[in-house]
């Protein structure tokens, strides 16, 4: 129904050639100003800025054109390496085990009870808690003198680990609070799809002979494929803008184990001030969403709402 | 049977790993630094310390930190989701030249992560001209840092909410406006006596996800607000600073976050079905 009354109306936008100073159109133009105004200033003129910026060696006194030697220096940054490989090893390592458990916890919190309310109340609220409060729970969880894994450990007779301060734990121990406070927001994007799946189509996938995995094989996972599109999409670049935890509990340590690029972005730009040179590893980072952002439109079909839906 | 019997197992699995860290918060948040330190897994406070909460409260100035986040994530509200409903009814219902062009501008908005533009966005605020002791070029003085206009203003941009409440808008009947025009209306009053008031449901979920949103930000406030002042810091700010210390009082930590997450914990539960509507309307592809 939108998409056909949506249909329709852009069509007329195009061949009737509204004239610029119609009242409708003066009226249209004043309503939408206060939204542009704010979002040039602080949307695309930051952006922008941030291309040019990048060319220049700002910090935030001297501000010369040097090209594309910040581009250079990149490649050579060990840090900035570093933080990349791990952005993707944290991206990767996150993404497959929250499809896997958010989709189980789909499927365990999928019934038709009241209890159910509450239950995904409880697994919904670690993503809806802040990133700091979380961290801070983790970060007591994880210490290795007074906290609670360590603890576990001694009284099962082991000796406690370094967690956080281990070069080789540090990350894994990040991508775990991560699918730790994400799970609740992939469960309810597989819940939405599995409710969506009428009941007569399991009911016919049972008369001809299927059982729960040959149902599942044949309805559920074919009805969860957008949804699953559109969470690796949008989880890939949540991903690459991992920060705050970053900050918080390891400040990229030990020996940049945990770096990742929004936190040398903000290293480089806020601690050395050096702007232009963070405004490059900016440009990384964007041209990585855009990326995704592409694969997602081709593939997962996404701007279908351009189009209208009701 | 087995099928339901994996299934409650499944189910409690997941309670429990979500709910078992924040019970921990809770039982910690009431013991003392004594039993934080004795190397035996005692899960219960004992003796229970009711006394770290006022404790915590009183680590630097906490009703100002209170006050600061709910004040910043009010404001960007309640603005961001007037101009989005507003623009979003102009996209819906009114035909205008570059309509087109402005929306699909809107749609790529939603797409550039703040993380990008956070260094950019910086600077311009810091040579926000006319503000802060800065000259007509920005020049001079610190313009829009350390200042609420400057931890508010960059949150009104966002574009996700027009596009929902253009959708939400999209399908009201089209005789409404025709209505309104007998009667003499124009555009913004239509907007704000019939349009507004019947968007209830796309606002209040738009409000949820922004109050939450704003409330739980740290990025921009860590690097738009002064570390050594306590006028502009904001609760998730504060948090970070019992860190900062030599030692960490793990309890009062504990019973601050506790504090900071109560008024999170408030709105999700008492607008969990508008919490969903709200994330599952950015996704939702038919």
């Amino acid at each position: 129904m939108g998409t056909f009354r949506h249909g329709i109306q852009t069509n007329i936008d195009v061949k009737k050639r509204i004239p610029f100073l119609t009242g409708d159109a003066v009226s249209a133009y004043l309503l939408i100003l206060p939204f542009f105004v704010f979002f040039f200033l602080f949307v695309l003129s930051p952006l922008l800025r941030n291309f040019l910026n990048s060319f220049t060696n700002d910090s935030l006194g001297v501000k010369e054109f040097i090209g594309f030697r910040n581009y250079e220096k990149l490649l050579r940054d060990r840090s900035f390496l570093r933080s990349v490989l791990n952005t993707f090893t944290f991206a990767l390592f996150s993404i497959v085990p929250l499809m896997v458990l958010g989709f189980a916890a789909a499927l365990s919190v999928n019934r038709p009870k009241k209890a159910m309310y509450a239950a995904r109340a409880v697994l919904m609220y670690p993503y809806v808690a802040s990133m700091v409060s979380v961290s801070m729970i983790w970060l007591y969880l994880f210490d290795p003198g007074s906290g609670l894994f360590n603890k576990v450990l001694w009284m099962a007779g082991f000796s406690g680990s370094d967690w956080l301060f281990d070069e080789k734990l540090a990350l894994p121990c990040l991508i775990v609070v991560n699918v730790w406070k994400m799970i609740g927001y992939v469960m309810i994007l597989y819940l939405a799809a599995l409710q969506g799946v009428p009941q007569s189509q399991y009911d016919a996938a049972v008369v001809d002979g299927a059982g729960f995995l040959g149902a599942t094989w044949h309805v559920t996972l074919p009805a969860i494929r957008p949804v699953s599109f559109f969470l690796l999409a949008t989880l890939s670049i949540e991903c690459f803008k991992t920060f705050e935890q970053v900050r918080i509990m390891t400040n990229g340590g030990p020996l940049d184990a945990t770096t990742t690029i929004t936190h040398q972005i903000y290293m480089r730009a806020f601690s050395e001030f050096k702007m232009g040179y963070a405004s490059a590893m900016s440009v990384v980072l964007f041209l990585m969403v855009f990326v995704v952002t592409l694969l997602n439109l081709k593939f997962g079909g996404q701007l279908e709402e351009d189009r209208g839906n009701g | 049977m087995t099928g339901r019997v994996a299934g409650f197992f499944l189910l409690m699995f997941f309670l429990l790993a979500a709910g078992i860290p924040f019970l921990i918060m809770l039982s910690v948040s009431l013991q003392s630094m004594e039993q934080i330190y004795s190397p035996s897994l005692a899960l219960l406070p004992n003796p229970v310390r009711f006394s770290n909460y006022p404790d915590a409260m009183s680590n630097g100035n906490w009703t100002r930190y209170l006050f600061n986040s709910a004040y910043v994530a009010g404001m960007s509200t309640v603005l961001s989701l007037f101009i989005n409903a507003m623009t979003g009814y102009a996209f819906a219902r009114i035909a205008f030249p570059l309509k087109r062009p402005l929306f699909v501008l809107i749609l790529a908005g939603m797409m550039i992560p703040p993380q990008v533009t956070l260094v950019p966005l910086f600077i311009q605020m810091k040579q926000f001209p006319l503000a802060g002791g800065n000259n007509l070029f920005g020049a001079g003085g610190t313009g829009l840092v350390d200042t609420y206009a400057g931890l508010i203003l960059p949150y009104i941009a966002g574009s996700f909410g027009v596009f929902m409440c253009r959708q939400f808008y999209l399908m009201f009947p089209k005789e409404l406006d025709e209505a309104a025009k007998m009667d003499g209306c124009g555009r913004f009053r239509t907007f704000l006596s019939i349009y507004l008031p019947l968007s209830a449901p796309i606002l209040g979920a738009l409000a949820v996800l922004k109050f939450t949103a704003a409330w739980n930000e740290y990025t921009w406030p860590l690097v738009m607000t002064n570390a050594g002042a306590d006028t502009l810091t904001t609760v998730q700010l504060a948090l970070t600073r019992f860190r900062n210390e030599g030692e960490i009082f793990w309890n009062q930590l504990m019973a601050a976050t506790m504090v900071s997450s109560l008024a999170i914990l408030v709105v999700f539960l008492s607008m969990q079905k508008y919490f969903v509507a709200g994330i599952l309307s950015g996704s939702v592809k038919e």
